[in-house]
């Protein structure tokens, strides 16, 4: 395990981008190197500091410390950024419980379980709170993929957009919380920000979709943008996923505007297989 | 800037056949700087939405590793809004009907946003 | 965390309002800073603190524009680095009320606030009862009633 952390914290320092501080600062936590994890989950939020996994981490170590107050702050930003972040959810059950509000403890639980019918930890702390006897204390949620994995994911899950050019590295299905379907993708720079970008999308098409409603203009079918360094459009294919086309600058929008047509396409019949 | 010249050019914008109405916004606060337009259309609801979806797209841009984007727009059935951030952090925002010359809005935005600072 | 109401009326509406303005904090209150309904809180004597708090700086701004011969200001907003505090009266079939709302700006902005607080005034007003006869309120009843209300609004 001391290896273990040895290589995270080397991986870290090389790629201070990544998410490797969310295994680290998990890993820290789990040895009871409170303050050590605190630095790194710290460190985590002001590189990326509306990534909800970063804010669950930081409420976990602080609740760990008995700073309840601040933990329950860290998990209520968690779940306005992801609002189906079981981890959130089964922390505020904890700490309701704590103060013993049983009611909202049992009530967060619940929402839980809606996420996340199979977590036998949610069965059974709901029979905690029901029976009043002490539930544990929030449960870990499943750390980030092992490097193996993480390279190999994108790989198999690029088979959505087999043979379309970027299906690696600049195109990305995520279903409407926002978790990866399939496809990958790499910044200009050649760092995998899948994940990182992952995180942000389902709250920029959840306003999309507001916006077009409320403004009267009818369902939003695209966002294009330019960048000073890359060019995005994002299209849901489906009412309840959503895919974004990523290329260089050279790449015109109009252009993206065809590939992401192409794209979703592929990604509607992928969709109609796995049903 | 003075009120006539955010007034100035807001009027290139809408001179675009297809444009329905131009605005600038703060892009923190989410509230109507200057305006100009058609009956029935909600400023203030254009500014704030438009803003907070500016804020959320520059987060996934960032993330991306494209940068802050420099100009955006958003398709939807019956038009669209297209958007360029100011330096100063005024959006300038355009409202379309669906047929619009996207790219001549664009460039009237660009020269607005560069006119505003 | 959902909206906890001392009246069911109220429920809904801002149940609508936090969600779609991404607030907070919510108190809904009277300009005496009884409160009616709240969403965030945690700890009953921070809602009693900021009912206090809220309710005097309405007073407080209705009495400067009074003086100045103006009506009543219409909202008060302050933004600090982190959040903001959005502070508006209105009317509805129950009286004048008050809602104090305090929102991230790394999720909200005053925008959005105000663009859907515009909404819940139509909502509050579309569901709200008739003002009854006021009662007289009696020391007494105070206490009790002040303790049944953060009962109700703590889900105790």
């Amino acid at each position: 395990m001391v290896d273990e952390v040895k290589a995270l914290s080397a991986q870290l320092a090389q790629e201070p981008q990544s998410l490797v501080f969310l295994r680290l600062g998990e890993l820290l936590r789990q040895r009871r190197q409170l303050d050590a994890a605190q630095r790194v989950a710290l460190l985590g939020l002001e590189r990326h500091p509306h990534l909800a996994d970063a804010h669950d981490l930081y409420a976990r170590i602080l609740a760990d410390r008995h700073d309840y107050e601040r933990a329950f702050d860290e998990w209520d930003m968690t779940l306005r950024i992801a609002p189906e972040h079981t981890g959130a959810m089964k922390g505020l059950a904890f700490l309701y419980f704590k103060v013993g509000d049983l009611a909202q403890a049992e009530s967060h639980l619940k929402a839980a379980k809606k996420v996340t019918p199979d977590d036998f930890t949610i069965e059974q702390a709901l029979a905690m709170v029901r029976g009043g006897a002490e539930p544990a204390p929030p449960v870990p949620v499943a750390p980030p993929p092992a490097p193996d994995e993480a390279e190999a994911k994108p790989l198999a899950e690029s088979r959505v957009f087999a043979g379309l050019e970027g299906a690696e590295e600049g195109l990305l299905l995520l279903d409407a919380a926002g978790l990866v379907l399939g496809g990958g993708l790499r910044s200009p720079t050649g760092d995998d920000v899948t994940e990182a970008v992952a995180a942000y999308l389902a709250g920029v098409s959840q306003e999309a979709a507001r916006t077009a409603k409320l403004l009267g203009l009818g369902a939003w079918r695209g966002l294009s943008a330019e960048g000073r360094q890359g060019h995005v459009h994002l299209v849901p294919p489906t009412g309840d996923s959503l895919l974004l086309v990523l290329r260089d600058r050279s790449v015109p929008l109009g252009r993206l505007a065809i590939v992401a047509q192409r794209a979703a396409q592929a990604a509607r019949h992928w969709l109609e297989r796995q049903q | 800037m003075t009120a006539a010249s955010f007034a100035q050019a807001l009027d290139q914008i809408t001179r675009v056949p297809g444009v329905r109405g131009a605005m600038l916004v703060a892009g923190d606060d989410g509230l109507v700087v200057a305006e100009h337009l058609m009956e029935g259309i909600r400023g203030p609801a254009v500014a704030a939405l438009a803003a907070s979806l500016a804020t959320r797209l520059r987060r996934a841009m960032q993330a991306a590793g494209t940068g802050a984007g420099h100009f955006w727009q958003l398709l939807c059935e019956r038009g669209g809004l297209l958007v360029v951030p100011g330096a100063s952090g005024i959006l300038v925002v355009a409202i379309t009907a669906p047929d619009v010359n996207a790219g001549l809005v664009r460039l009237e935005l660009l020269r607005a946003a560069e006119a505003v600072g | 965390m959902t909206v906890r109401a001392v009246e069911s009326w109220t429920l809904q509406p801002l149940t609508d309002y936090v969600h779609e303005a991404g607030a907070r904090l919510v108190l809904l209150m009277t300009p005496a800073g009884q409160v009616l309904a709240q969403f965030g809180f945690t700890r009953a004597v921070d809602v009693m603190a900021a009912a206090a708090l809220g309710a005097a700086i309405m007073a407080t701004t209705t009495e400067l524009a009074r003086q100045l011969g103006q009506p009543p200001f219409a909202a008060l907003n302050h933004q600090g680095q982190r959040h903001g505090i959005f502070l508006s009266g209105l009317t509805t079939g129950r009286g004048a009320l008050v809602v104090l709302a305090v929102y991230d700006l790394d999720v909200s902005s005053l925008g959005l606030v105000q663009l859907f607080f515009e909404q819940l005034v139509t909502d509050l007003r579309a569901g709200s009862p008739r003002e009854g006869v006021p009662k007289q309120v009696l020391a007494a009843d105070f206490e009790r009633e002040l303790n049944e209300s953060l009962s109700t609004l703590f889900g105790r």
